[in-house]
């Protein structure tokens, strides 16, 4: 048994120790769940602490304290699955578990593992402090300091909301191959938002930042920056428009835009859909699908991202994944499931909601690398279409491949210029059609610092998305002004 | 009462006795039980089988003028005592709130003893082998369908048979106990076409129902599934234009959801409300007649109580366009000055018109058909939304040609005032009900 080896496996059972779980228990858990016939079976421990204080008429007067503590038992025989979980980590519960997930196969019992064995743990999010240790009476000073500071930035501000959640806790590992992961999972989302009136009129928007990281992560800069994007995202609205309707260039400003790759291409490239023939992209691997200076990423391990992650909920190990290598489609996102009927190695891509859900192929952060062109000259191209800089939310038909992403803020472009600004807009589009389409990509990459959620098959998981400013050439706008 | 509602019933109990302990006044608690069970078959093999017993205890606690909600599926004792001792020490660093109570306990009183048909008394008898069996004959009834005449080319047919049994039992310090059963099944399929332009276009069917023998025949989910599958084949993008819109049934949820969202008392109170000032006033056209319903038999909204304790009651929505109620909560009713009514929906009842979704087709001769919606979004505040949709076009009062990639935006007071009718057709598998309806002049933005 290697060090590292040790220090995982002891780290993982101390850690569930309290609730009674040891390696014999492990075990015979696994035992119970290769009992009829399984090709593999794993479990997945884990506990999650979640804290939210909010702020609501001046005042930090509501706090919601949560505990999710359970096993999730997976049985696989070929590409079947079968899934059970418990919130009792007693052997009777767990036995019993384990027999229903069993159920899957139908056959002679496998034996359990002899060794464990571990894979590549990143440590992308050392904390200073770890959540349990932080008081709240160092968390309400932040809610309290946005408050303050919204109110006082325009007179128009009416109403403050600001929520702090904080989660702790950890995940642990162990599948019948004998390997084992654990990892302490912290996440942190700081959301401010107001509502404006101006001569009756009412706006209401706002601004979060969210990381794997702990209290030191707002920053004095941070809080300031989130101040005056919320108060300036929701004031602007008292002048913007709506759009016309109908096909124009669209341009997307660096940062949040990632969400066009999330739903135009992300989910399309996870192996899932593609095993199963159900994604517009299931036949398009090594073929050109975009401009050659466009290359596009999905990455676990950007330091303290929210959709970072050590290991992957599969024990695998975590990577940067490049999906579109130069304008040709490389590679999909893989589960073990996935990679097994693909015979590649899995991508770390394997996530789950909670010990409630089995695991599937899914994005941690997407983006866009550089490309040669710079904001100006794209903005200045553009004789009549629309610059957008806010998004709240996107959906996607995996297999036609349309997509939508919905505006909160952005502004006309008229003879290159930012002119009014327009809001409340949906934009529609096809997925591989707009790839083609994209015809300029800036030099200037930003990775969104929002608390972007991104759900599938009923689970959500904490995702991250970037993009530089980017040219599509045509797109669908929702508009409906002139 | 059956031994699980009675020991929910403890459980519950305790929590409060456990909570006063440790220092809270009042503490109101909800003990909570399900199972559910998911058989997945795709393309002629099992795909996923999974099965979850589920516990969970919630409590909202209310110390010295503070409060605070917490929720744990931890239920060992030494632990859930430990967690209430943090959660009471951790309410008292927050700031008093004075319009923070536990629910008024008048408010518990004329709590109906009807039988909602809320539980399958056989749910127990129906076994692995039968679900794995349904689920088998559902993907093979879809193979089997020949929607429009043809045969589709298929890329894959995923079928799920589920079902799910909770027990909830709920405790209020200050005199309010309640327990109830529910069980659901639900019967869906999946379906990925391909169309001769490379895309694979996907539709699926689905029904539910409170009782088993409610469910609609597999035969049913198979066409619906298939039908329109092959109704996305060779769809296109139309130019923009201002047209009629009809919803389907199915997808009305969608906009009615979005348009009554902000008429409850927290969005009045924070001032995010697109109804603020139009208490008593025309919303909608006069077509529009909606009641809050707890009491449909077999619904999937009912309720006897609601997540405060307070007896259900009926409550008229919009009479005839005019908002008459909006959903009032405790806490925010009292910030307001306003007498809680309820905190959200249950069951919707509509006056229904007298025609189905080809006669209001018929009726309006040149239209869009939305089947569904696709992302976009609804701004309470101001009423502005933007959806993508998908669907036909009318043409000559008949469902013509497939359009996809368009978008439908507008404001919804104004939207509301262009219903100009309401289908005879409610949707069977939502709390809502939705019928068909008809929105004259709505701006679509296609090519």
């Amino acid at each position: 048994m290697s060090d590292n080896l040790s220090t995982v496996a002891k780290a993982g059972f101390a850690y569930f120790a309290s609730f009674g779980v040891d390696a014999p228990l492990v075990l015979q858990t696994l035992e119970a769940a290769l009992s009829k016939g399984g090709d593999y079976a794993d479990l997945f421990f884990q506990h999650r602490i979640v804290h939210r204080l909010t702020l609501e008429d001046g005042e930090v007067n509501r706090a919601y304290a949560g505990v999710e503590v359970g096993v999730g038992v997976r049985v696989l025989k070929g590409d079947q699955t079968g899934y059970a979980y418990t919130e009792d980590l007693t052997p009777d519960a767990m036995r019993r578990a384990a027999q229903t997930a069993a159920a899957v196969a139908d056959g002679p019992s496998r034996a359990r593992p002899q060794s464990f064995s571990i894979g590549k743990h990143h440590a992308l999010y050392p904390l200073k402090t770890p959540w349990e240790s932080v008081r709240t009476e160092q968390k309400l000073p932040l809610l309290q300091r946005l408050n303050k500071d919204a109110f006082a930035k325009d007179p128009r501000i009416k109403k403050v909301n600001v929520s702090f959640v904080d989660e702790a806790g950890a995940v642990f590992f162990v599948d019948s191959d004998g390997k084992v992961a654990f990892d302490e999972q912290p996440m942190t989302l700081l959301s401010l938002s107001c509502v404006a009136e101006q001569d009756g009129q009412r706006e209401q928007n706002g601004y979060n930042t969210a990381a794997r990281d702990g209290i030191e992560f707002f920053t004095g800069d941070r809080m300031d920056r989130m101040v005056k994007e919320a108060v300036e995202r929701t004031t602007i609205l008292f002048e913007a428009t709506q759009p016309p309707a109908g096909e124009m260039p669209v341009v997307l400003a660096a940062g949040s835009s990632g969400i066009l790759l999330h739903e135009a291409i992300g989910h399309g490239m996870e192996a899932d859909f593609n095993r199963k023939g159900t994604s517009i992209y299931a036949d398009k691997i090594n073929k050109a699908i975009a401009q050659p200076f466009v290359s596009i990423v999905d990455d676990g391990t950007q330091k303290h991202a929210r959709g970072a992650v050590n290991v992957d909920d599969e024990g695998n190990e975590v990577q940067k994944t490049v999906l579109v290598d130069k304008g040709v489609l490389a590679t999909y996102l893989h589960d073990r499931i996935s990679a097994k009927h693909y015979k590649v190695a899995p991508t770390g891509s394997g996530r789950r909601e909670s010990f409630r859900h089995s695991p599937l192929p899914r994005m941690r952060s997407t983006y866009m690398e550089n490309g040669p062109h710079h904001k100006d000259e794209i903005v200045k191209s553009v004789k009549k279409g629309i610059y957008c800089h806010n998004f709240s939310n996107g959906q996607v038909q995996i297999g036609a491949g349309d997509f939508t992403f919905y505006v909160k803020n952005g502004y006309m472009i008229e003879d290159g210029k930012l002119t009014r600004p327009v809001k409340d807009v949906n934009i529609i589009g096809n997925g591989p059609k707009v790839l083609e389409q994209i015809d300029m990509v800036a030099d200037d990459l930003t990775i969104d610092e929002g608390g972007w959620t991104c759900g599938k098959d009923g689970q959500s998981v904490p995702v991250s998305q970037g993009m530089p400013t980017v040219r599509v050439k045509a797109l669908t706008v929702g508009g409906r002004g002139q | 009462m059956s031994n699980e509602e009675k020991e929910l019933l403890d459980a519950a109990r305790n929590v409060v006795r456990i909570a006063k302990q440790k220092g809270a006044q009042e503490v109101a608690t909800s003990a909570g039980k399900s199972r559910e069970v998911e058989v997945q078959w795709r393309d002629g093999a099992l795909e996923k089988i999974s099965e979850a017993t589920s516990r969970s205890i919630g409590l909202q606690l209310y110390v010295d003028g503070r409060y605070a909600s917490l929720s744990t599926s931890d239920l060992r004792p030494h632990a859930l005592e430990r967690f209430i001792e943090d959660a009471v020490a951790l309410t008292r660093t927050l700031a008093p709130d004075p319009f923070r109570t536990i629910t008024d306990a008048k408010l518990y009183e004329g709590r109906q003893a009807k039988d909602l048909g809320a539980e399958d008394p056989s749910y127990d008898s129906l076994s692995a082998a039968e679900r794995l069996q349904q689920a088998k004959t559902l993907e093979a009834l879809c193979r089997a369908e020949r929607p429009f005449g043809k045969a589709p080319e298929i890329l894959s047919v995923t079928s799920g048979v589920s079902d799910s049994q909770s027990v909830g039992a709920r405790v209020h310090s200050n005199g309010f106990e309640g327990s109830r059963r529910q069980t659901s099944f639900w019967l869906s399929a999946s379906v990925t076409l391909k169309d001769p332009d490379g895309r694979r276009p996907e539709e699926y069917g689905y029904g539910g129902a409170r009782m088993q023998k409610d469910l609609p025949p597999l035969k049913d989910i198979a066409e619906q599934a298939m039908e329109r599958a092959a109704g996305r084949i060779g769809s296109k993008k139309p130019e923009s234009g201002v047209m009629t819109m009809i919803i389907e049934n199915r997808s009305a949820g969608r906009m009615l959801g979005s348009f009554l969202g902000p008429a409850n008392a927290s969005s009045f109170q924070q001032k995010r409300s697109m109804f603020e000032g139009k208490l008593k006033t025309k919303v909608a056209s006069a077509l529009l007649d909606l009641t809050d319903d707890p009491f449909v038999h077999k619904g999937f909204g009912s309720r006897l109580w609601d997540g405060e304790g307070i007896a259900s009651k009926t409550m008229p929505v919009i009479k005839a366009g005019v908002l008459e109620n909006v959903y009032i909560d405790t806490y925010y009713g009292k910030k307001l000055g306003w007498a809680p009514t309820t905190r959200s929906t249950s069951n919707l009842a509509w006056k229904y018109g007298t025609k189905d979704l080809s006669g209001l087709m018929r009726d309006a001769k040149d239209a869009f058909l939305v089947t569904r919606f696709l992302g976009g979004n609804s701004n309470g505040t101001t009423g502005d939304f933007s959806f993508g949709v998908q669907g036909f076009r009318v043409r000559g009062g008949e469902k013509a040609e497939s359009v996809g990639e368009l978008n439908v935006s507008g404001n919804h007071i104004d939207l509301w005032h262009r219903l100009s009718a309401i289908g005879n057709d409610p949707y069977p598998y939502s709390s809502m009900r939705t019928p068909s309806l008809v929105f004259e002049k709505v701006q679509f933005a296609g090519a």
